[in-house]
């Protein structure tokens, strides 16, 4: 089991650190909204450099960002070999008696440029800032109030849950409990995800008592103040806009030439 | 079951937000209508996180592993609150772990969510028949599994034709997926059942009554 460790390196400093967090999640959020539909292989690709400057401005540790990569590549790059030996179209070459076509090929590389590009760009924006830094951005961004509290707590106490999960699981195996995929250790899992769901229910009651003695309403509350500056708007503003002209490129070298 | 970034065309994560902001606007509304937002909060939250922790076990099934989803026993625990619990759920681990895309949010909250109403219906009409609560429970766990993986298929093919076969192979894979979470929920379900009956939604609603 591992803590969800996002925000390990939010302390460095860098361009893109220092950005304002609200213009920070509106700017990558419309570029990832921008990369993700795009239907040409060369603009994703161009995409897929452009966010890749954008991570190496963050000086975010190549690794760090590779590794959180990893389900991402676990979905896409079935779908890249499946669809290279199973939509129909013109020969590309023949493995084993297998017709590898163009148009599978094709659409499997657009959607992997268009995720990585995707993910490498969401974390840019997560890597940078502390997640409860986030969290508030997307309050003060109009975000639910209900929906923002919900997010916070789970995120505060996926934490303590977490470590008293695998509590629970080194007391089991230390008894000699091997997890495996059959009925009884399945059901021993079952037992154990139950136990974990009455303590919760229980600490659930007791947070809530906790948090009424303390005069919680239901309504959010916080008092940490971003300060968005000039440079924010023209990094805002640049960033976005260069990524619309990449889209725009075909029209551009058209109306050029 | 995670669609990740970049897969789904326009229309279909389009539909997706719709459906999932819809259905949290009902859900939210519903579920928080007899105790109020102040008393929900909290202990959906706490719910959630449990759950959360839950999906990061990873069982071995050779030659891979498959982790937890456990939608259905989200239902018949949370009730129609399973939804947003699910959207919460979902949103962190997709920002902290990459599991699913951001743009595809809607999308598999969607597929996941909605089974988890339906195993709640399945749950509370089969208790109020009197069947048995683990076979029950392992009936919603399966069938959570298999309408997720069916609404994930059809989520796929509506993308483009060329998805036919790799939904075909998605859907596949989930057999096993399903199997081991019927097996778990039956026996989360017997084990609540012992311990903490009044964490089911049966009683609840028999006492209301």
């Amino acid at each position: 089991m591992e803590y969800p460790e996002i925000d390990k390196y939010a302390s460095l400093k860098s361009p893109i650190h220092k950005f304002d967090p609200r213009a920070k999640i509106l700017t990558f959020s419309s570029l990832i909204f921008l990369f993700v539909f795009v239907d040409d292989i060369l603009l994703a690709t161009i995409n897929l450099i452009f966010a890749f400057t954008l991570l190496l401005i963050s000086r975010l540790p190549l690794g760090f960002v590779f590794d959180r990569m990893k389900p991402v590549f676990l979905f896409v790059l079935p779908i890249l070999v499946i669809m290279s030996l199973t939509v129909e179209g013109s020969e590309l070459v023949r493995i084993c008696g297998v017709a590898v076509s163009y148009e599978g090929v094709r659409y499997g590389t657009l959607i992997t440029a268009r995720a990585i590009a995707a993910v490498t760009l969401a974390l840019t924006m997560l890597g940078t800032m502390r997640f409860d830094t986030t969290i508030k951005a997307l309050y003060m961004l109009k975000v639910p109030g209900t929906l923002v509290q919900m997010m916070m707590f789970t995120y505060r106490y996926i934490f303590v849950l977490l470590y008293e999960f695998s509590r629970m699981r080194r007391a089991m195996s230390c008894k000699g409990f091997v997890l495996k995929a059959n009925r009884y250790a399945l059901s021993m899992l079952g037992n154990l995800l139950g136990m974990l769901i009455v303590k919760s229910y229980e600490r659930a009651l007791r947070v809530h008592k906790s948090m009424i003695s303390k005069g919680y309403t239901g309504s959010p509350g916080t008092i940490t103040q971003f300060n968005m500056a000039v440079k924010d708007y023209v990094l805002a503003v640049s960033i976005i806009g260069t990524a619309i002209l990449l889209r725009m490129y075909s029209v551009i070298l058209s109306v050029v030439s | 079951m995670h669609i990740s970034y970049g897969v789904l065309s326009f229309p279909v994560v389009a539909v997706g937000w719709c459906v999932t902001l819809a259905l949290l606007a009902i859900t939210l509304r519903w579920g928080t209508k007899d105790r109020g937002i102040a008393e929900e909060i909290p202990k959906v939250s706490v719910m959630t996180g449990a759950f959360f922790v839950a999906s990061l076990v990873h069982i071995p099934v050779p030659p891979t592993s498959v982790h937890l989803i456990l939608n259905g026993l989200l239902g018949v625990v949370l009730g129609v609150l399973a939804y947003p619990a699910l959207f919460i759920g979902l949103t962190l681990q997709s920002l902290l772990f990459s599991f699913g895309g951001i743009d595809a949010l809607g999308v598999n909250t969607m597929n996941m969510g909605v089974p988890a109403l339906i195993a709640y219906g399945v749950f509370r009409t089969g208790c109020r028949r009197g069947a048995p609560m683990a076979l029950l429970g392992a009936i919603c766990g399966g069938l959570a599994i298999f309408a997720s993986a069916i609404l994930m298929a059809i989520c796929l093919i509506t993308t483009g034709k060329e998805f036919v076969d790799v939904a075909k192979v998605a859907v596949a894979s989930h057999i096993p997926i399903m199997i081991i979470e019927a097996v778990i929920t039956g026996s989360v379900v017997a084990f609540l059942a012992k311990v903490e009956p009044e964490m089911l939604p049966v009683d609840k609603e028999d006492e209301r009554r």
